[in-house]
């Protein structure tokens, strides 16, 4: 039981100071924020907040902080001294690393063994491993090497209540007990916090190459794409994009010299009547680029990646009839990410009209990044999942105190 | 223990010719692969739908009867053992393909379709479904989501959760949810990610979408023929220490080689360690890395490399590999499959630790790996007419599976921990790691009634909390011990 008088704020920055030590807690009148230096203090400081009732959100590099519904938490819990790769296995191809390393800096070590984590998150400078995993960010690597599910093989995890759990292991294959990690991934932090993260690697691709192929209708690219993906080359990357008046379609393969020379043949092949390319890897930053314009709504929409083309199109006229200035960038495993700028009323309609469209065929519609003024009006997630009476029970269990981001996920969990 | 009137409700519910309550034919459903391990069923049931699942389960829910979900029951560590005193769900009628969308590389599936049907299906396609567990040809896919079924080429190609996309699953409670969904990320906790390899303890899956792979533009096959086993382990460490990921990286030793001779003949070099390396993707690629295979076999003392030149010969490589297990009954009464984990680099430690403490037990011990990623099956020969001698080999194969998590690894790679291995699972997780996944199985499964009494290390109600070790309260009242 928490006590009935409600601990002020500087009372919680001096009990974490107690835990953390009073360097690694700062209060700026409106926030406490902690920085434990490793998974014990972690527990400690949720142990402490799950009996005061104090909510809690954990923190990385803050980069997707916006992503989900607004929480004001009591306490942030900052992952950022929790940063060493504690080990690379390098000839089992496995790591274990703290969440709170950036990505950059863990593909950076990596790298002295040519290896790497086989995908490709936003912002890696300053992105963490925990938050990458809590919000299942991934980028165009994801079509040929899986997402995160594919590639984490254990975690430890902190529960609200303190307690600190390992699930998986440091083995790629192993079937013992339930995959725990599989429920932080993409769990928004609501679940635990996660402290360290072992993940498979997969050798770097050291002989990559990119094309652009150009259009000035989206469904130009349709049969071309759908060749592509029913063959037997295996490209590393193949994305759509547009700023509103022009389309192209990049694709990468990393593979020796005579598999990539035939894989550009078969794009000229299967885009015989349009242009083709080089490219630079700078296309590959273009989804990250989507969020450069705070003051814009971005949407996350997810389909059949055989209807990733009519989408765009049907998106691009509805934006069009809308007066609203569109950029999309959608990878061809169906992910399709799109900035829009518009007025609030014309912002929710949108929404509205496209989730219609698109939950109806099975897929869903995500607003990552809302503008200020929508933020209160537009719901973030969309139709609630058939099994939200089950997410709900497992979030019970796991934080009944609701003490970990709450609010933040979907059906308000 | 069923009464009548029940077992008419039961009848009710599936129909009056898809339910067993004869003894004889109870037997039928007393184990699974695992034999050594029997439970008489009070019934089987054999729905035909969805809708026939759900009665049977609210059936259960409503008599608090626990039930096991079953598909050919070709499981290895009791996950389909029947629970006392419940029912057997067989899966076996729900057979049918439902939906092949080749454009978006999709497969909906009812979970008694058998796994080799999945491919047989999607292959004129130029498709296959990649999960292969030697079994594939009987074992289904409901089963494989339980197990998380792996496979000789699970390096390459992931687990079955990897081609799992979305569920039709009826919880223990009867009602009916989808978990997943064909279309990526989609909003909320990833509950099909979780329910695949629970073992049947969360609930019974009805409908299975699933992925299916563009079979690559060429395949080859080498076998090479090493002096000992370290050689072969080493020239692994080396392949992958290449940059190179191989679809299946197997290794054989003198032992399984001659009892895959026997059965199958599949003309395999006689020889300490044999080393199966298959590499597919574009042809020039898979042409230009053997050549790197050959190479690095060859510094590792290799005498004898051949490359399999036609599908039958390939064909012929894999059989005798998939035979392995079921041909010790040639050169053994008895044995005992195991399937610990672990770091590829421990491997030639750990297989000189096991030889020790086979030859200390006075027993043999053949060893089949998938070497790619480190799951052994360290085969435990041995003679139950012998007196002692089953004590003995279990003991081994145990202290084998310490040994696995000792060196980092895992207690099984694909068989799934089951009746078999409930009380390994305490020697790999601690007891908060137990307990959070215990969270897990009361959120789906309150009563215990999906599968009871597996895969955790004793008996477990859902209103503990987790924490320090405290006896369990049937411990306490002396009507259960924790073993």
């Amino acid at each position: 039981m928490h006590s009935p008088f409600p601990l002020a704020k500087e009372e919680i920055a001096e009990h974490l100071s107690a835990v953390a030590g009073p360097d690694f807690v700062h209060f700026d009148g409106v926030r406490v924020t902690v920085d434990p230096g490793n998974a014990e203090d972690v527990a400690a400081i949720l142990r402490f907040a799950n009996a005061n009732g104090l909510t809690v959100t954990p923190m990385g590099g803050g980069t997707k902080s916006a992503w989900g519904n607004s929480v004001a938490a009591d306490i942030v819990l900052s992952l950022v001294r929790l940063n060493r790769l504690r080990e690379h296995a390098w000839q089992d191809l496995t790591c274990a690393v703290e969440a709170g390393c950036t990505w950059s800096d863990l593909q950076l070590a990596l790298t002295s063994h040519r290896q790497m984590v086989a995908i490709d998150p936003a912002w890696p400078d300053r992105a963490t491993i925990g938050g990458i995993v809590a919000t299942n960010d991934s980028g165009a690597l994801r079509l040929k090497y899986g997402s995160l599910r594919d590639l984490i093989i254990g975690m430890t995890i902190v529960l609200a209540d303190g307690t600190i759990a390992k699930s998986g292991g440091k083995v790629v294959k192993n079937v013992a007990g339930y995959d725990l990690h599989k429920l932080m991934i993409g769990g928004f932090g609501t679940l635990g916090v996660i402290t360290e993260v072992n993940f498979r690697l997969h050798p770097t691709e050291e002989r990559r190459r990119s094309w652009t192929v150009r259009a000035i209708d989206p469904m130009m690219f349709h049969e071309g794409l759908a060749a592509l993906l029913d063959s037997q080359s295996v490209p590393s990357s193949i994305q759509i994009r547009t700023n509103g008046q022009r389309f192209a379609l990049d694709a990468c393969v990393a593979a020796l010299p005579e598999t990539i020379r035939d894989f550009g043949d078969q794009l000229q092949q299967v885009f015989r009547n349009l242009e083709i390319a080089d490219s630079s890897e700078e296309v590959w930053l273009e989804r990250e680029e989507l969020f450069n314009r705070s003051e814009n709504l971005i949407l996350k929409i997810s389909v059949l990646s055989s209807q990733i083309c009519s989408s765009i199109s049907q998106v691009m006229k509805s934006a069009a009839e809308a007066e609203m200035e569109i950029a999309i960038v959608a990878q061809a495993t169906g992910l399709i990410m799109i900035r829009l700028s518009s007025s609030p009323e014309s912002g929710i309609s949108f929404v509205d009209h496209l989730r219609e469209q698109v939950e109806g065929a099975g897929g869903s519609v995500v607003a990552l990044q809302v503008p200020e003024m929508l933020r209160e009006r537009l719901d973030m997630w969309g139709a609630l999942p058939c099994s939200i009476g089950l997410m709900r029970e497992i979030k019970h269990r796991f934080d009944p105190k609701l003490i970990l981001n709450p609010g933040r996920f979907v059906g308000s969990i | 223990m069923l009464n009548e009137t029940q077992i008419d409700e039961l009848r009710t519910a599936v129909g009056p010719d898809r339910i067993i309550t004869g003894r004889s034919q109870l037997q039928t459903y007393e184990c699974d692969g695992l034999t050594n391990f029997r439970v008489l069923p009070e019934a089987v049931v054999l729905p035909r739908n969805a809708e026939e699942v759900q009665a049977v389960v609210r059936f259960c829910a409503k008599h608090r009867v626990p039930f096991v979900s079953r598909g050919a029951g070709t499981g290895l560590s009791g996950g389909a053992l029947p629970a006392a005193g419940g029912i057997v769900i067989s899966l076996a009628r729900m057979n049918r393909i439902l939906a092949v969308d080749i454009p978006n590389r999709l497969v909906v599936v009812e979970p008694g379709v058998i796994n080799a049907q999945v491919t047989q299906r999607v292959s004129p396609y130029g498709y296959f479904y990649a999960p292969d567990p030697s079994s594939q040809s009987v074992c289904t896919i409901g089963g494989n989501v339980a197990e998380n079924s792996g496979g000789a080429h699970c390096l390459k190609y992931g687990f079955t959760v990897t081609h799992v996309l979305a569920l039709d699953v009826v919880l223990p409670s009867g009602e009916m949810v989808q978990l997943g969904s064909p279309t990526l990320d989609a909003p909320g906790y990833d509950l099909a990610g979780v329910f695949v390899g629970s073992e049947g303890t969360l609930g019974v899956a009805t409908k299975v979408t699933l992925r299916i792979v563009k079979r690559p533009e060429a395949v080859q096959t080498l076998l090479a023929a090493f002096h000992s086993i370290e050689a072969a382990g080493q020239t692994v460490s080396d392949i992958i220490g290449a940059g190179m990921l191989p679809s299946a990286l197997e290794i054989m030793d003198a032992l399984s080689i001659k009892a895959a001779e026997a059965a199958v003949h599949a003309h395999y070099p006689e020889c300490n360690g044999l080393l199966l390396v298959e590499l597919d993707g574009p042809s020039r690629e898979v042409d230009a890395l053997m050549i790197d295979v050959q190479e690095l076999c060859k510094v590792n003392g290799a005498w004898e490399i051949r490359v399999a030149q036609s599908e039958q010969e390939r064909a012929l490589v894999w059989k005798g590999r998939k035979a392995a297990f079921a041909a010790m009954g040639r050169i053994s009464p008895n044995y005992i499959v195991q399937d610990g984990v672990i770091p590829r680099t421990a491997l030639p430690k750990l297989l000189s630790e096991i030889s020790e403490m086979a030859g200390i037990a006075g027993l043999r011990v053949a060893n089949v790996f998938h070497a790619g990623d480190g799951n052994l099956h360290p085969l435990v020969l041995y003679d139950r007419a012998i007196p002692g001698e089953e004590e003995k080999a279990l003991d081994l194969s145990y202290r084998i599976l310490q040994l696995c998590v000792e060196n980092g690894g895992s207690i099984t790679g694909e068989h799934g921990v089951g009746k078999e291995k409930q009380e390994a699972l305490g020697r790999m997780f601690s007891e908060p790691d137990l307990a959070t996944m215990q969270l897990v199985r009361c959120a789906f499964d309150p009563e215990s009634l999906s599968n009871p009494d597996k895969i955790f290390p004793r008996p477990r109600l859902c209103a503990e909390k987790p924490g320090p070790y405290v006896p369990h309260p049937l411990e306490t009242a002396g009507i259960a011990e924790l073993f």
